[in-house]
């Protein structure tokens, strides 16, 4: 009787021992709060195995401080209530080291302030309100993608340098239309003073016939038209562009119209020469690090990777750094390395700017373009706004926090 | 007000009408087959959104499948019909054993399979967007008189009136629209004189669906094909069936009208509040005549 107890002990001791050789200690739990389900998954679905490939190279490397790094998913579909359960569940109940998400800004916002009472990092992928690390901004929320003012700035950059002066605005009548409005026009403005607004066109977020919007936007006759529209929405606007023949008789810019996300679907029905910002293309910049990770991610998912891989594969590399900086899985240690952290990246090197904790990204303004090896346009004559350039300033932030 | 007004050339204003009457086709064709369901049926199908979104989803498939400059017409052909096949299966399996019951039943019932149709969608397509070209015949736009407008829009102006007159012969020349029409007046007394009311339901359901699948096709190249595009067309039918008045088919050719050009004028006139225009001239509508402009059936 005790010489079988003894047996089964051992026999446990070997599979345990020989089960997780390396990982003696518990594992570093992200859980991931985000929308799975309806049109955003096109998005999200990027960030989700983007991150996934990261996680399983620092495993296969020995993990973070001997741990192995794990994530769960939630499914948010989108709404507020959903997500922010979900998130409360995951640090409760799977006590999650940190937390992940999401693409909708005001569930983002919530999860935040739910991070704040509870300090658990938050780090934020893919919703682009600048509330998030502006207005809205705390110790433990972070930004890992770009916003609605620094796209803001970024086009009124690029737009500045154009000889247009007479402009029309057209957008999703919600946050994030508006939101990128304010911020083109407000920059545009302070750049080139003499460009004058001859009107603004509001649609519904839902709206899926653009037509009578551009027939209406044109004979207004202006220079060129500031588009705020995203989402889904931005491929039947490009596809009402075409048969319009908008791009032909008036310019216009539109944030993520040279997205993959966007134009993919289109093939080669997309208009030509629209302005769009993004913060990543496949194709774009054509260095050693974004060849191996676009390689990396078609080979594990049969797909090129769209900007939210980008999002998600730093993510992980942020995670890995901070915790190897702070030594130790402490929460206020790992929030303190990740202030002014700096990782290599497919784009060059992200750094984290430590007062607002926004990754400081480059924008990368191109028109789209027909280009042969591809069924699909793509972003040309790109031209590389710096991250430095793009970010609000820190005035501008304490100034939104009401300091 | 009226300064701002007369700064808009009347031909930017005939064009945006055009514009307008374009996208009524699509609110007509379907909405007509939500009417004509609800009218003779007496069953408010949620799930007439879906047969919509079915339709459009069957078209890219079949355009793909097919390709070429004739995928887009073999698949304008097939995905109705698609449509209306499973709409068959629907009624003879399920519907048909629910007519007796309360409509708060069959609301339920119908709102059900809009989620299960959505989950269906979303298992066969996937949650990326599609989308496909217009055919070739009808890319680009048309330039006279100084109004552009783009040939596609031109093409389903002649497809409006086509199946607004396709229904009026079958409602009025057809033996089982006649008796379609009885039906919604009087269920019962047309059982009573010993015809199969039954088939008569089956078909007009059938129709009803593949009028959706109509709209689904023919919307498929101007926009988006995605989840989500039954809801958003489902509630503008709604609104467009109270307003014309319930189960009456020219309703709804007047509600589609009305929906279509005030929310056509409206963006021209007044941009930034373009949204409301539509809706709040169906409330002052529903004010004033609560039942609906035509008579209803119910």
């Amino acid at each position: 009787m005790k010489k079988s107890f003894w047996m089964v002990v051992c026999g446990m001791l070997v599979i345990a021992i020989t089960a997780c050789p390396l990982f003696a200690l518990d594992p570093i739990k992200v859980g991931i709060v985000d929308c799975y389900t309806g049109p955003p998954s096109t998005y999200t679905n990027d960030v989700r195995d983007a991150f996934q490939l990261a996680c399983d190279k620092i495993n296969a490397k020995g993990g973070i401080l001997g741990r192995k790094i794990e994530f769960t998913t939630r499914d948010s579909k989108f709404k507020v209530d959903l997500g922010l359960s979900a998130a409360k569940e995951l640090i409760m109940r799977e006590k999650v080291n940190l937390l992940m998400g999401t693409i909708n800004s005001a569930e983002a916002l919530a999860i935040s302030d739910l991070c704040k009472t509870e300090k658990i990092p938050l780090l934020v992928t893919f919703s682009k309100s600048d509330a998030i690390t502006g207005e809205k901004g705390h110790r433990y929320v972070f930004s890992m993608n770009e916003n609605t003012s620094m796209a803001g700035k970024a086009a009124a950059v690029g737009l500045s340098k154009k000889p247009y002066t007479k402009y029309w605005i057209g957008g999703d009548d919600y946050e994030y239309g508006h939101a990128i409005a304010d911020g083109v026009w407000r920059n545009l403005k302070k750049l080139k003073p003499e460009v004058e607004l001859l009107g603004q066109t509001w649609w519904k977020v839902g709206e899926s016939d653009f037509t009578p919007y551009i027939t209406a936007m044109l004979s207004a006759k202006p220079d060129a038209v500031i588009i705020a529209t995203g989402g889904k929405n931005c491929v039947p606007f490009l596809k009402a562009a075409e048969t319009t023949g908008f791009n032909k008789r008036v310019p216009f810019y539109m944030h993520t119209a040279t997205e993959l996300s966007t134009l993919q679907p289109l093939g080669l029905d997309a208009p030509e020469g629209v302005l769009g910002t993004s913060n990543y293309f496949f194709y774009y910049p054509e260095t050693p690090e974004n060849k191996e990770f676009v390689k990396d991610f078609q080979q594990a998912y049969g797909r090129p990777p769209k900007v939210g891989a980008l999002y998600g594969y730093i993510t992980a590399a942020f995670i890995a750094k901070a915790y190897e900086k702070a030594g130790t899985i402490d929460t206020e240690k790992f929030v303190d390395a990740l202030e002014g952290m700096t990782v290599d990246s497919p784009v060059g090197k992200l750094t984290i700017r430590p007062y607002d904790h926004q990754v400081m990204f480059p924008m990368f303004m191109g028109v789209t373009q027909k280009a042969p090896g591809y069924d699909f346009l793509i972003a040309s004559d790109i031209v590389t706004i710096s991250g430095e350039d793009v970010m609000p300033t820190i005035e501008e932030i304490k100034k939104a926090r009401g300091q | 007000m009226l300064e701002f007004f007369s700064h808009i050339p009347v031909t930017s204003l005939l064009q945006q009408i055009l514009v307008g009457l374009s996208r009524t086709t699509i609110l007509f064709i379907v909405a007509s087959g939500l009417s004509l369901v609800l009218g003779v049926l007496r069953i408010p199908n949620l799930a007439h959104g879906s047969f919509y979104m079915i339709g459009a989803f069957l078209t890219y498939s079949v355009a793909a499948f097919v390709g070429g400059k004739a995928g887009f017409w073999v698949a304008l052909a097939a995905a109705p019909a698609g449509v209306a096949l499973i709409s068959l299966i629907l009624e003879r399996g399920l519907f048909c054993h629910l007519y007796d019951r309360e409509h708060l039943m069959l609301l339920l019932f119908t709102f059900s399979f809009t989620l299960v149709f959505g989950d269906i969608v979303k298992i066969i397509w996937g949650s990326d967007f599609r989308s496909i070209s217009t055919p070739a015949l009808f890319q680009g736009s048309f330039s006279v008189f100084g109004l552009s407008l783009p040939r596609y829009n031109v093409f389903l102006l002649v497809i409006g009136p086509l199946v607004a007159l396709g229904l009026w012969a079958l409602t009025r020349k057809t033996r089982i629209g006649k008796i379609a029409r009885a039906a919604a007046v009087d269920r019962e007394m047309v059982g009573a004189v010993g015809i199969n009311v039954s088939l008569v339901f089956s078909s007009v359901f059938v129709i009803g669906c593949f009028l959706a699948g109509l709209g689904g096709a023919l919307v498929a190249p101007t926009q988006n094909i995605t989840q989500g595009m039954d809801h958003s067309i489902i509630m503008e039918a709604f609104l467009i069936v109270i307003v014309g008045g319930l189960g009456n088919i020219w309703g709804a050719l007047l509600g589609a009208l009305i929906f279509g050009l005030t929310d056509a004028v409206g963006i021209l006139l007044w941009p930034q509040f373009a949204i409301v225009f539509p809706y709040a001239v169906v409330v002052t509508i529903l004010m004033i005549r609560p039942k609906g402009l035509l008579k209803s059936t119910w």
